[in-house]
Formats: structure tokens, sequence, C-alpha cells
């Protein structure tokens, strides 16, 4: 610091009192930031750190991020978005590119991993610096990096990418297709980040017409920017309203290149386009029909079937998961039980089975009640298939929420379909087989008040295995199981229903008359 | 209208097993771990999360599980399936002393302790006075008989009547050969056919007796409380209600 040297004493309280300052101040941050990383690790959004376009690349490519301690940092920044005002109402000569290095300066300082400062540049008045900078017939690599540092503010907290309101008309205007592919692509993703924020911003884009310009730039081919385009969608369709779902898979060209983009080699590309697919068949009827007159089911067991990465497995699953619950035809139809795909399926599914990741298991087993509760003939595939010692071992031992699930499975392979006349008839080979191997004590587990879906489920179970299995044994072997006990809890439980079962078991099995014969 | 069926078939109203399709909707917690480990993986080179960071990431999905407790009168707020196996074996295994039934509430057990075992109890009933108390907490209800009790809960509160507040229950077939035993050894020692309707005087006895046998054998095992959650029962077979692998959660 220049100036006169003050006296010693006075020095060292100045030195004391922002020594303290500043470790309290980095002691704040650094509690922020922590909490800042982990709200960031849920939303789904995604920081713009390495830019699109080669040529940005290029230019920046030389640079060193140097690592300042924040507190001038976020001066830098401050002092960037200053340097940009005066850049915007120059109008000189080199106007364009004096608008651009500010732009640059900026969006490095707010492309920092961790912590950017987009608190500091929102104060500082950036937000309509940046939308005049995205002014129609600007220059392609100023709307490029004025839409990535709004990419990067939209990324931060709800607050934070609130303030892009006013700059969303022009980003959805430079979606058009007489923008460049990297000026659209940068565009989408500032979007895709608002979108991924609430309900009300999906409204809004929508209304403000977002969908139809980002749907067209699935359609062609240039890898990059469609998969960019189908992140922003999925995050812009994914509801709860199911209109935006609707409206997408009429647009013209969507569906094939959905089903083209499926079957290429580009992992992240049809991860994406996996995830589109999730949230059609998840939020929209008309869209899963559509989707069912093309040979969706099939690309999709396929490319399961190839797949060994986590994050193409997720939606693969998930997509044919939802095509499977919302219409009987897929299993009745489409998946016959006569066919490789059936057979394809339930091997993929066994194989997720065996995952090390629980909800893998969890959605796996999901899937697979579904196709549990199809026909005859698809119970009795089921039951020929690894798929059966997988469940078994997993009621036996897994977490409860996965117990939970492969009950549904076990459950319904043990039950012939319904066919309106009544009590639906059992399998009971199928019942005997899984009694035989020990299946009532993982039932019996499930028998909680503490989850009232899983004790319905075990008590129903219990019940079948009171009914169906042969020479009375069902009720030494739930009593031996520990059912009784199970049962008994439920005369005590609020829960109407799940009390007059307990009830009625307890009478109809282990009455009076019960053990009398012995 | 309860009809038994000779052959030991389920009763027409128990609505049994039905397979059917099961649909969630995208934003269901069903799918949360699955969104978690997709950003998660989106996520890697932007965040620079450590293994550890990500690990306890996950875990924070696991802990999202808030249960009500569901023991009529309670409705206890608890945080997790843990917290609620905590709470449940702290309020909710109270034992009677004289013949080892759990109830669920200390307050179920008392009315069990006066109903069975107090001859005082009995002595007023025999005078007239409303002495049987509803089960269901904050009711306040007393009436005069077993019978008149069981009626007030099926008409009032909607129990099934099926429901035995004194079951004369079945025990297992260890117990039965105990019983037999001490059948030998007690010539007042009544089947197991009898009802538990109307508590009567030489109900007391006998359960006074078999308390006292009971009690005799408790000096010799090890452990006096049973584990187990079945009220009424005598069974003390060791399988807690909650799902085992909740307590294996808990030992890592």
């Amino acid at each position: 610091m220049a100036g006169e040297t003050p006296p010693s004493h006075r020095r060292d309280s100045i030195k004391q009192t922002v020594g303290n300052a500043a470790v309290q101040r980095r002691r704040q941050l650094a509690v922020s930031v922590a909490k800042e990383r982990r709200e960031a690790m849920f939303r789904t959004k995604r920081l713009c750190m390495e830019g699109i376009s080669m040529n940005l690349e290029a230019a920046t490519n030389g640079e060193k991020m140097i690592d300042e301690e924040p507190p001038v940092l976020e001066s830098q920044t401050s002092k960037a978005v200053e340097e940009l005002k005066l850049a915007v109402s120059f109008k000189g000569k080199d106007a364009v590119q004096n608008k651009v290095n500010a732009l640059r300066e900026l969006r490095r300082l707010l492309s920092r991993s961790g912590f950017p400062f987009v608190e500091v540049a929102l104060k500082s008045g950036a937000i309509p610096l940046l939308a005049q900078c995205l002014s129609f017939g600007s220059e392609d690599e100023q709307v490029l990096e004025a839409a990535w540092c709004l990419t990067n503010i939209a990324a931060g907290t709800p607050e934070q990418t609130n303030a892009l309101l006013p700059t969303l008309p022009l980003l959805i205007a430079h979606l058009g297709e007489k923008s460049s592919l990297s000026v659209s692509e940068q565009c989408a993703w500032a979007l895709g980040n608002v979108a991924g924020e609430s309900d009300e911003l999906r409204d809004l884009l929508i209304s403000q017409g977002a969908l139809i310009p980002l749907a067209k730039m699935m359609v062609p081919d240039n890898g990059s920017t469609v998969r960019t385009a189908a992140w922003a969608l999925s995050n812009l369709i994914k509801g709860p309203d199911p209109d935006a779902a609707t409206e997408l898979i009429k647009v013209d060209g969507v569906v094939d290149a959905i089903l083209r983009h499926l079957k290429k080699s580009d992992i992240e590309l049809a991860t994406e386009v996996s995830w589109v697919v999730v949230y059609l068949s998840a939020l929209s009827d008309v869209a899963t029909s559509v989707l069912m007159r093309t040979d969706i089911v099939q690309i999709l067991v396929d490319r399961l079937a190839a797949s060994n990465n986590l994050q193409s497995i997720i939606p693969l699953l998930r997509s044919l998961g939802n095509l499977m619950s919302g219409d009987a035809y897929t299993t009745n139809v489409v998946l016959d039980p006569g066919h490789e795909i059936t057979d394809s399926i339930i091997r993929s599914l066994s194989k997720c089975l065996k995952s090390e990741h629980r909800f893998l298991k969890k959605e796996a087993a999901w899937v697979l009640s579904n196709i549990a509760a199809g026909s005859v003939a698809h119970k009795q595939l089921i039951c020929k298939s690894e798929a059966v010692s997988l469940l078994l071992q997993l009621l036996a031992g897994a977490p409860f929420d996965i117990k939970k699930e492969v009950a549904y499975v076990l459950g319904n392979l043990c039950v012939a379909p319904a066919d309106g006349l009544g009590r639906p008839s059992l399998l009971l080979d199928h019942l005997v087989s899984f009694v035989r191997n020990g299946c009532l004590c993982g039932f019996i587990d499930l028998v909680s008040p503490a989850d009232l879906e899983a004790a319905r489920i075990g008590l129903h179970f219990i019940e079948l295995v009171l009914r169906g299995m042969p020479n009375g044994e069902g009720q030494k072997l739930v009593e031996k199981a520990g059912g009784i006990d199970a049962i008994e809890q439920f005369q005590f439980h609020e829960n109407d229903d799940l009390r007059m079962m307990a009830g009625l078991l307890v009478d109809s099995y282990f009455g009076e008359t019960y053990g009398l014969d012995e | 209208m309860m009809m038994m069926d000779n052959q030991l078939q389920t009763q027409t109203q128990f609505q049994c097993w039905f397979p059917v399709l099961r649909r969630f909707g995208p934003d269901d917690p069903f799918f949360a771990s699955g969104n978690i480990e997709r950003e998660l993986l989106a996520k890697q080179v932007a965040l620079d999360f450590t293994e550890e960071e990500k690990q306890q990431l996950r875990n924070l999905d696991d802990e999202d599980s808030e249960v009500i407790c569901p023991i009529v009168g309670c409705g206890a707020n608890l945080r997790s399936l843990v917290e609620f196996e905590d709470h449940y074996n702290a309020r909710h295994t109270a034992s009677c002393s004289v013949c080892s039934r759990v109830y669920p509430t200390s307050r179920l057990l008392g009315i069990h302790v006066s109903e069975a075992h107090d001859s005082f109890f009995q002595a007023k009933v025999a005078r007239g006075y409303a002495m049987y108390e509803c089960l269901v907490e904050g009711c306040g209800v007393k009436l005069k008989s077993y019978k008149s009790r069981h009626q007030h809960l099926m008409d009032k509160h909607n129990f099934p009547s099926s429901f035995d507040f004194f079951k004369k229950a079945q025990p297992s077939k260890k117990e039965r050969s105990k019983k037999n035993q001490s059948k030998q050894r007690n010539a007042t020692f009544n089947t197991e056919n009898e009802e538990g309707s109307g508590a009567s005087a030489m109900q007391v006895e006998e359960e006074t007796l078999n308390g006292l046998v009971s009690a005799v054998s408790k000096l010799t095992t090890s452990d006096s409380t049973p584990s187990s959650i079945s009220f009424g029962r005598r069974h003390t077979r060791g399988l807690t209600f909650v799902p085992r692998v909740v307590q294996r959660e808990t030992k890592k």
C-alpha cells in the first residue's frame, strides 16, 4: 500500500482487524461454497465451462486460470461488468471487438468450477448489458459470449435464474434456423438451465414459444447441437403439465429423429435422447401411443442389451418401464413371450438385478413386476429365467424398498391374470416353488406398521399361501415363519382395511379350531 | 357378515392379490435416486465432487423416509425407519408381568392387567359398575361387560367383530406341550376353547395360577421381555417386526 507509514501500534491493530475479517470471510465463504456445491448437485442444470465452438476454445486455451482469493475474484467480476458497460455504450471503431473482449473476461470469471461469482455480476448490473449484446444482427461471437455468461448465471440459485427473465425472448429467437450452430446451441444450453429451475419458468418458456425451435434443433444429424437441444428439451417438457410432451411429439420430424438418434453409436447423444423418451412416455398418453406405433421398444431393448454404462442404462430402463406401465399393449403384443425381444429384455433386467446400484435393482424389479402382470406365458417365461433366483435372494436380504418391488414380481407370478369373474386363480406350481425356497420370511418382513403398502402386499401374499398351499400346509408354514405375530400387529392399527384383513386372516386360519387336530 | 367356510377358505370379503400394471409419475420419489445419479454422472467435470461427497449425497435420499406411528392413539412423527423402530420399542412394547402378553401402549397394558388379573376389578364388575373401558384413547366410555365393550368398539369405532382384546390366542406347539405338562399338574386348568368374553372369577384364578407357573419359569429364562410385538400371544419368538435390513444398516 502506498502512502505514509502509520505509527507501528496503529499498523498492528489495523493488521489484526483486517486479518480477523479475512479469516471470517474465508470461513463464511467456505460454508456457502459447500452448501452451494451440495445444492448444485441436485439441480438439473449444467455449468458451461469449456465452450462449444472450436474457434473460441483456441482463443481461450492459452489463458491460465490464476487461483486468486475469492474476494479478489469478486472485485474482478464487478470490474468486468463495468468494462462491459463501457464497451456497450462505446460507439466508435472496434466497438464489436471491445464488447467481445469485455464479454470474454466476464465469461471466464463466470465459468470457474465451484463458485462462479454470479451474485456480484448481477448486482453490478450485468443482465441489461447482456441483453443488449443479444440484440438482433449482432456478431456471432458477441451473441455467443453473452449467451455463455447467461448460461452460467442460470446454473445458479432460483433468484439468479429468474434474473434472466428479460433475456429469454432473445435467447429463444437465436434458436432459429438462421443462427449459426454454435450460437443456437449455446442459447439452447442457457434455456435448458432456465427450464430446469421451476415449473413456472418452464411454462413461461413454452408460452414464449421455446418448444418448437428446440424440437427442430433435434432433427438434423450434428451430434453436439442435437445433444444439447435434447437435454434442454427434457428439462422443458418434464412437467408436471403433460401438454408440452404432447406438443413435442407432434412436431414434424421429431419421432423419426428420436428413432434415428437412438440407433447411433454416440452414447451421450443416445442418452440425452432417451431421457426425452422417458418424459414423453411418463407424461403423455398421446406421445406413448404415437411411439408404440413405431419399433421403439425393439430399439430400446436392443440398446439396453448392448449398454454397459450406468449413464445410458438409466433412461433406457426407465423408458421401457414407462412404455410398459402405460399400456398393456406393450406387454401383451410387443413383448410376445415367444419372441427373442422378450427373452432379451428379461436378460437385461436380470443383469440390472445384479447391479451394485440399489436404485437400478429397484427400478428393474418394477419393470419386471409389470411384465409379470401379463399373461401366464409371460410369467412362465420369467420363472424359467435366472431372474427368479435373483429375486428370491433379493427378497431375503435386500433393503426394504427393493424387497417391496421384488415382492410385487413374485406375487404377480403366482396369480393368473384377472378374468373379470371374481378372484384370479392361483398358479400353484409357482407359489409352491417360491414358498419351498423360503420366500415367506421376506414377505412377512414387509408386514410392517411403518409402511402400509408393504404391509398390504405382505398380508396379501400370506393369504395366497394360506389359501393355496396343498394339504393345509400353509398355516403351519406361516406360523413357523412368525406370520401370526406379524398379522396380529395389525389388529390395533388405525388403518381400517389392514385391520380388517388381519382380523379376517386370523379368524379364517388361526381361529379356535387351529391346532386342535394334533 | 362373516361367513366361515368349512374348508377354511378365506372369507370372500378379503380382497386378495390382483396383478396390475403399476405406473409412477416422473417426479415420483420412486425415481429420486436414479435422478440424482443422472445429475451426478452429468456433472463430474463441472463440479468435481470427491467420491466421498458423492456417496454422502446418494445416502441423503435414503434418509427421507418419514413415518407417522400408526398405533391407535399415538401418531408420533418419526424421521426415519430407524427412529420409528426405536420409538416403537420404547413406547409400544409393554408386556404384562403376570402373563407376558404384549401391548402397544402402557394404557392398554393397564387395562389388560385390571381386567385379567385384578380381583378387585372383578368384584366391582360383579356389583354392576361400568368397568370395561373403551380401548380407544380419548373416548372415555365405560361399559358394564366385556361383550358390551366389544359392541361399542364395533359400533362407535369400526373395529371388526373378529377383534378380541382378551383373546385366548393359540399358543405354539412348544407352548401347547408345555401346557399339557402343566395340565397334568394343574387340575383347574381350562381348555383352550373357553371364550374370552366375560372374564370370570374362575378365569382370574386360573390366570393367577398360570401366572405363577409362568413367573416361576421366567426365573430361569434369560430374557423375560418378549422381543416380538404380538399382543395377547405368549410367543417369545425373537422376530421384531421392523425389517431386519434396517437393523443391519444401523450397524454400519
